[in-house]
C-alpha cells in the first residue's frame, strides 16, 4: 500500500518498526505550503504547512487562536517544525499494541483489538469501537470547532469531522487521496480561546485528555462557542452540548461549571477518571477563552 | 542529493526509508550526533537544518536536499554554550550532550538577536522541552544555557568542570556505538516470540547477499546459537543472532532463521504466578539454580514452592516484633500501621543502549563495550572464551545505573559472531530491545507492618515483600531494613515470583527506592496518627549519628517549617514530605593507579570507566593535590591498565580516590622537591590503602569490600497537586547528603541532583507495563515509558554533611545510590501531606491520585 510522506514524524517510526512496508510517495517536492485568504475571506491552509507555522504564524493566530494554541501545545518544538498540517490531520493511532511489533490488529489489516482485554489508563472513555485507543490528532480537535473543510485532490472537498468515522481506521480517505489543504471558513473578530491538556509529566506526552474552545461575546452574551475534546474517544470529539448550553447566556464561572457537566458513561473503569478531568478541563479552557 | 555539510559540499542517493540520522552517521561519518530513542522523543539526534533544530531520527535523508546542515561538530567546539556547558558540568554521560548542545545554540543565536541580559529558566526549559537527560543534569544544563546567553563566555576559554567535558561538548568523544572497524559485520538478535516454548532453531539459508563467504573468500554473513537448552521462558529471550554486512541486511537474515515453537503453559503476572496450579517455570533443582539472577553478587538462599521462591527470613527478636504487632493491631495501637504498597518495574534505559564491537583475531581479542564494569567483563570474557588474550574497551559511556555489570546479549554474541566468522561484528540494542530485555529494577508487592511509639523508638517492623523480576531471583529488599532504626525487634522476609517474563538487573541502589517506598511512607505514617514531626520521631528512632545531624539541618529549613500543617482544601494543594535512606559503603580495594611522566606530563592510568560520574576528574585532581601546576592526563577506558574499580556499588571515587593519591605521594617522594620534568619516562603504582579499624565484612568478594558505616541521605521534597487533573509537580528538593568528605562538589552535586530527577521518575512517571497474556513489554519505547524532562526538574539544594568517615582514607565514601533511594518515598510523603492520600502504588499516576483521594 502506497503511503504519502510529508514531514515523516510519524511515518518514520513506522517504517522503522515495520508497520509500513509499501512504497513511498513524497511530498516534499509538492509545493502545499502556502497560507491563502479566501475569496469568503477565510483562510486556505496548505497541507504542507508545519504545526510550528500553525502555532505562530501572526495572522493565523489572531484570525484561529484556538487552533494555534493547540498547534503550540502538542508534542516538542523539534516535531512541530517537521509534522505538518496534513499529517497531523491522517497520523496513525499511538496505541501501544498497534506500535508494538508483536501484534496485528484490526488497524494492521488483522482481526480484533489486543488492547481491549487491558486497556489501561490511557484508553478511550466513550466507546465508539472497534478501536480503543483514543485518536491522536490535537489539531483534528481544535479545527472541528471552526467547521474547517479538507480539500483532496481530484475529489470533493468534505468537511474535516468526515475524515473520521467510528474507530475502525484511523481516517477515512483512501490511501490514493491525497489532502492538499484545509480551508477555514472566516475568522470572527474579538474571538478568545483556550486549551489545555491533562498529562503525568509537564509536557511533551500525549494527553490522557484535552480540550479546546473559543467564545465569541457582544454585548456581553456567548454569541458563538466552539468546544471539542480529545484523548476521549477513537474519534476526535466536538462537543455540541456544550455549545448549546454556552450560546446567548452570559459568561460566568457558573455558566461554564453547568455548561461543562457530561453525562458519559465510562467505557472502562480505568479510564472512568477521565470524564472529571475532561469536564475539568473544558472549564478550564472556558475559563481562559473568557 | 546535495546538501551543505558543515560547511562542505556533499552528495549522496539515499534509500527511502534512509533517515537522516542513518546517513550522517554511517555515510557521512559524523557520529557526534546519536541515536537513542529512534522515535523522536529524546532529541538526542538534532541537528540544524537551514538553522532550525530537528530530531536526524525521524527526518528522511532525502529532505535533507539542498540544506545547509549543522551537526554539533559543524558547531565546532568554542561556542559559547559549548564553553558554558564545559564550565557549568552541564552533563554527566554526554551521550545526549550534542542534541542539548544544537538545540541550546540554536536558541542562543536566536536569542540574542533581540535580547539582552539572561532569559528565564521557563525560556530555556521550553526550549530544550524535546530532549531527554537520563542522568538527570537538567539544573546544569538550563544554568548553562542562561549563562551562555548572558555573554558569560564570550571571551573567555571555560574552565572545564571534568576532565572529557570538551571532547563531549564538541561531539568527538567515542562511545562504543560510534566504534567503526575496517570489514565490521552488524549482528542482530533473533528472540523469542512467545512466553514460554520448546524451541527448535534452524540456521538460515543464505542467499547471494548473504552467502557465507564472498567471491574473496570472507566469509559476509553467519549466525550462531545463543540459547542453551531448548526452552524459551520469556517473549524476547535471545534465541540466535545472526551478522551481515549491513544492519538491514542481517534484520533480513534474522527474518529467515526458522524458530518451530511448541507452546508450554505460561504465566506472565505475578498474582496469577504464585496461585497453586499454576504453570511452573522452573521445573526442577537444576532449572532453578540456572535462573537468572538481579542480585549484584550472590543472592541469598531460599526455598522454592512453585513459581515462589522464599529467602529465610532475617530476624532480630522476629518473635518478638509478630507478637507485639498482633496485640497493636488488636487493641487498635495509635502508632500502628499495616498496608500493602506496590511499585512498578524500572526501566534503567540508559541513553547509550548496550553495544558490543568484537573483534577475534588468532591473536586475540579485543572487545569495545559499552559496559561500567571493564575488569570484570575482561575476566568474564578470558574465562568463557579464553583466547590469547583479552583486550576491553571502553572510552566513553552512555550510562549504566546497574544494567551494564556483566556480558550482557550484546557482548555474547558480537564475540561469538566474531569468532565464527573472522571478522569484527557490531551488536547494538534497538531501543525496544534495551526497554524488554536488558535488564530493570524488579516491581515489588510489600506488606508492611511497623509499630511506633512517640519517645521509645520503633517497638517493631515486619516487613515481606515479593519481587517481581521475570524470570530471574535475587530481589532483595526486606533484608535492607535489619540496617534501619535501631535495633527494635524486626522480622523481614524477601520472595520471589517468578513469572515468563524478561529478567531484572541490579539497579542503582537495588532493593533501596521500594524499601524506601514501603518504610519511609510507614514512618511518616505513623507520626501523622501519632501528632509528631516526622523528622523528629526519625531522629529519636535512628541510631546513626551522621543521618541525625542531617535530620537536625532539615528541621530548621524553610521548605520544612512553613509545611502545610492541616487538610487543606481548595484545587491546588501544596505539600512538603521528608524521607531517609542509608547504602553501605564499598570500596574496590585492589585498585590501582599507575603515574607515568611522559613528555613532560603526568599521565595516569587504571583500568575502570566513566560512566558519566566523572571518574577522570577524580583521579586528575588527586594528583594536582600534590602537583597543583602540573599537566595530568587520565587515561581510563582501557582493561590493559592496572587494576581498576567496576563502576557499581557506588565504589569509584573512594577506590580511585585514595590510590590516585598514593600514587601521587609516591610520585613526589621519587622528585624528592625537583621539577616534574626530572622524572621523565619514571612509572610509579598508587594503592588503596586501607581503612583504619578494619572493614565490616573482613573478605573482598571480586576485588569489592563492605567497608564500616553507612552513608544516609535525607530529602524534603515539597509537590502541588492539581486535584481535579490529579497532576503532580515537584517544584523542590533539599537534598541531605552523609557520605563524608567530597572529591569533587561540582560533580557530585550533579550526580545527586540527577539522583533526585530519577526518584522522581520512579516516583511519577516510570511503569515498566508488560501484556499479562504475552508477556510482551508494552513500555517499549521513550514514548510510553516516560523519562523526567526539564520541565519536572524541580528547584534543588544539595547539602553535604562532610563528618564521620575518617576510618577511610581520604575522609568520603561513595553517593551515587544513597542519593536516591529516598527520594520518591518523599515524593510520596509530600503528595500525602498535601491531599491527605496516602499513595501505595508506584508511579504515582493521576487516575491513582484521583481515585484515591479522600472526595
Amino acid at each position: 500500500m502506497t503511503e504519502y510522506r510529508a514531514g515523516g514524524t510519524d511515518l518514520m517510526e513506522r517504517r522503522a518498526s515495520g508497520r509500513s512496508t509499501g512504497p513511498i510517495v513524497d511530498l516534499r517536492d509538492r509545493g502545499l505550503r502556502s497560507i491563502e485568504t479566501t475569496e469568503e475571506g477565510g483562510l486556505r491552509i496548505g497541507a504542507m504547512v508545519t504545526v510550528d507555522t500553525l502555532a505562530t504564524d501572526p495572522a493565523l493566530s489572531a484570525a484561529y487562536p484556538a487552533l494555534a494554541l493547540t498547534a503550540g501545545a502538542l508534542a516538542t518544538p523539534q516535531i512541530r517544525r517537521a509534522a505538518t498540517l496534513g499529517g497531523v490531520l491522517l497520523q496513525r493511532t499511538r496505541c501501544r499494541y498497534y506500535r508494538n511489533e508483536h501484534y496485528e490488529c484490526l488497524k494492521t489489516g488483522g482481526e480484533g483489538c489486543p488492547a481491549r482485554g487491558n486497556p489501561g489508563e490511557r484508553a478511550v472513555v466513550l466507546d465508539v469501537g472497534p478501536c480503543v485507543a483514543p485518536h491522536p490528532s490535537s489539531v483534528a480537535m481544535a479545527l472541528l470547532t471552526y467547521d474547517a473543510v479538507a480539500e483532496i485532490e481530484d475529489g470533493p472537498r468534505r468537511p474535516v469531522a468526515g475524515l473520521y468515522g467510528d474507530g475502525a481506521r484511523d481516517h477515512l480517505l483512501d490511501p490514493s487521496d491525497l489532502l492538499t489543504a484545509v480551508v477555514l471558513p472566516p475568522p470572527i473578530d474579538g474571538e478568545r480561546a483556550g486549551y489545555k491538556r491533562a498529562t503525568g509529566r509537564a509536557s511533551a506526552e500525549w494527553p490522557l485528555a484535552e480540550a479546546v474552545a473559543h467564545l465569541t461575546v457582544r454585548d456581553g452574551v456567548i454569541v458563538r462557542a466552539g468546544v471539542a475534546v480529545g484523548g476521549v474517544a477513537a474519534v476526535p470529539l466536538r462537543l455540541p452540548g456544550v455549545e448549546a448550553a454556552l450560546t446567548g447566556h452570559a459568561p460566568s464561572e457558573e455558566l461554564f461549571a453547568r455548561a461543562a457537566r457530561l453525562d458519559w458513561t465510562p467505557a472502562f473503569p480505568e479510564t472512568a477518571y477521565k470524564i472529571p478531568v475532561t469536564a475539568t478541563l473544558i472549564g478550564d479552557v472556558l475559563a481562559q477563552a473568557r | 542529493m546535495r546538501l551543505t555539510f558543515n560547511g562542505g559540499p556533499r552528495e549522496h542517493d539515499p534509500g527511502p526509508d534512509d533517515t537522516a540520522a542513518d546517513v550522517i552517521r554511517t555515510v557521512f561519518g559524523a557520529t557526534g550526533t546519536k541515536v537513542a530513542c529512534g522515535a523522536g522523543v529524546c532529541g538526542a539526534c538534532t541537528i540544524l537544518v537551514d538553522g532550525e533544530p530537528k530530531v536526524s531520527c525521524l527526518l528522511p535523508a532525502a529532505h535533507l536536499d539542498g540544506t545547509e546542515v549543522t551537526t554539533v561538530e559543524g558547531v565546532g567546539g568554542d561556542h559559547p554554550v559549548q564553553r558554558a556547558f564545559v564550565e557549568c558540568d552541564a552533563l554527566q554521560c554526554g551521550f545526549c550532550t550534542p542534541g542539548f548542545v544544537t538545540e541550546a545554540v540554536a536558541f542562543h543565536d536566536r536569542w540574542r538577536k533581540d535580547h539582552e541580559g539572561t532569559p528565564s529558566r521557563e525560556e530555556v526549559a521550553a526550549a530544550l522541552t524535546g530532549h531527554l537527560c537520563r542522568c538527570g543534569a537538567y539544573e546544569n544544563i538550563v544554568a548553562a544555557v542562561r549563562q551562555a546567553c548572558a555573554g558569560v563566555f564570550d571571551d573567555r576559554e571555560p574552565v572545564p568542570a571534568r576532565v572529557e567535558a570538551p571532547a563531549k561538548v564538541a561531539g568527538a568523544a567515542e562511545y562504543t556505538v560510534d566504534v567503526s572497524l575496517p570489514g565490521m559485520l552488524h549482528g542482530v538478535i533473533v528472540r523469542s516470540r512467545l512466553p514460554h516454548a520448546r524451541v527448535t532453531v534452524k540456521s538460515p539459508e543464505m542467499s547471494e547477499k548473504t552467502s557465507p563467504a564472498s567471491a574473496a573468500g570472507r566469509p559476509v554473513a553467519g549466525f550462531v546459537r545463543l540459547l542453551q537448552g531448548d526452552v524459551v521462558r520469556y517473549t524476547g529471550q535471545p534465541i540466535a543472532a545472526v551478522a551481515a554486512e549491513t544492519p538491514a541486511l542481517a534484520r533480513e537474515l534474522a527474518e529467515r532463521v526458522t524458530v518451530d515453537y511448541e507452546a508450554l503453559p505460561s504465566v506472565v503476572d505475578p498474582a496469577e504466578a504464585r496461585r497453586d496450579g499454576a504453570p511452573v517455570i522452573f521445573a526442577d533443582a537444576a532449572a532453578q539454580k540456572a535462573a537468572p539472577s538481579s542480585a549484584e553478587g550472590a543472592g541469598f538462599p531460599g526455598r522454592w514452592r512453585g513459581n515462589v521462591r522464599s529467602g529465610y527470613a532475617s530476624a532480630w527478636r522476629g518473635r518478638a516484633a509478630r507478637r507485639r504487632l498482633d496485640a497493636a493491631e488488636e487493641r487498635n495501637a495509635p502508632g500502628y500501621f499495616a498496608a500493602t504498597f506496590t511499585t512498578s518495574g524500572q526501566s534503567h534505559t540508559a541513553l547509550e543502549p548496550h553495544a558490543s564491537v568484537a573483534d577475534w583475531r588468532p591473536d586475540g581479542l579485543t572487545l569495545h563495550v559499552s559496559t561500567q564494569a571493564l575488569p570484570h567483563v575482561k575476566a568474564a570474557a578470558a574465562k568463557r572464551w579464553n583466547p590469547p588474550k583479552v583486550e576491553v574497551v571502553a572510552q566513553h559511556v552512555g550510562g549504566g545505573f546497574g544494567s551494564k555489570l556483566g556480558l550482557s546479549t550484546d557482548v555474547v554474541a558480537a564475540v561469538e559472531l566474531s569468532r565464527r566468522l573472522g571478522r569484527p561484528v557490531r551488536v547494538a540494542m534497538s531501543r525496544a530491545e534495551e526497554l524488554t530485555d536488558t535488564g530493570y529494577r524488579p516491581g515489588t508487592r510489600s506488606e508492611l507492618r511497623m509499630l511506633g511509639t512517640p519517645t521509645g523508638g520503633l517497638a517493631a517492623i515486619s516487613l515481606d515483600v515479593s519481587g517481581h523480576g521475570g524470570v530471574s531471583t535475587g530481589s532483595m529488599v526486606a533484608t535492607l531494613g535489619l540496617l534501619m532504626y535501631g535495633r527494635g525487634p524486626r522480622h523481614f522476609r524477601d520472595r520471589d515470583v517468578i513469572g515468563n517474563a524478561p529478567p531484572a538487573s541490579p539497579f542503582r541502589g537495588p532493593g533501596g527506592p521500594p524499601f524506601a517506598w514501603a518504610v519511609e511512607q510507614g514512618v511518616d505514617e505513623i507520626a501523622h496518627r501519632l501528632g509528631a514531626d516526622p523528622l523528629k520521631l526519625r531522629r529519636t528512632w535512628d541510631g546513626n549519628r551522621r543521618r541525625r545531624a542531617l535530620y537536625e539541618i532539615a528541621a530548621e529549613l524553610p521548605l520544612w517549617r512553613d509545611r502545610p500543617a492541616t487538610p487543606q482544601t481548595g484545587r491546588y494543594r501544596r505539600g512538603v514530605g521528608a524521607a531517609a535512606a542509608n547504602w553501605i559503603y564499598t570500596a574496590d580495594v585492589d585498585t590501582k593507579i599507575e603515574l607515568t611522566v611522559r613528555d613532560g606530563r603526568i599521565v595516569a592510568r587504571t583500568a575502570t570507566q566513566d560512566i558519566g560520574t566523572g571518574v577522570r576528574t577524580v583521579i586528575r585532581n588527586a594528583v594536582r593535590e600534590v602537583f597543583p601546576d602540573a599537566d595530568v592526563v587520565v587515561e581510563v577506558g582501557h582493561s590493559d591498565a592496572p587494576h581498576g574499580p567496576v563502576a557499581g556499588g557506588s565504589r569509584s571515587t573512594a577506590s580511585v580516590g585514595p590510590a590516585a593519591r598514593d600514587a601521587a605521594g609516591k610520585l613526589a617522594a621519587h622528585l624528592g622537591g625537583k621539577p616534574v620534568g626530572a622524572a621523565e619516562g619514571v612509572t610509579v603504582l598508587g594503592e588503596r590503602p586501607k581503612d583504619r579499624r578494619g572493614s565490616a565484612v573482613p573478605v573482598s568478594m571480586d576485588h569489592l569490600r563492605v567497608g564500616r558505616g553507612l552513608a544516609g541521605a535525607v530529602h524534603i521534597t515539597e509537590v502541588e497537586v492539581d486535584t481535579l487533573l490529579g497532576h503532580t509537580r515537584v517544584t523542590r528538593v533539599w537534598g541531605g547528603i552523609a557520605a563524608g568528605a567530597i572529591y569533587n562538589r561540582t560533580a557530585a552535586r550533579n550526580q545527586c541532583e540527577g539522583g533526585i530527577v530519577q526518584g522522581i521518575g520512579y516516583a511519577l512517571y516510570e511503569e515498566r507495563i508488560t501484556d499479562p497474556r504475552t508477556g510482551v513489554v508494552l513500555s517499549a519505547n521513550l514514548e510510553d515509558y516516560r523519562l523526567p524532562g526539564v520541565n519536572d526538574t524541580p528547584e534543588m539544594t544539595i547539602h553535604f554533611h562532610e563528618d564521620g568517615w575518617d576510618h577511610v582514607p581520604g575522609g568520603g565514601v561513595g553517593l551515587g545510590e544513597v542519593c536516591t533511594v529516598s527520594v520518591a518515598a518523599s515524593v510520596g510523603n509530600a503528595v500525602f501531606n498535601a491531599t491527605g492520600f496516602r499513595p501505595l502504588d508506584l508511579p504515582i499516576r493521576p487516575d491513582r491520585l484521583l481515585e484515591g483521594m479522600p472526595r
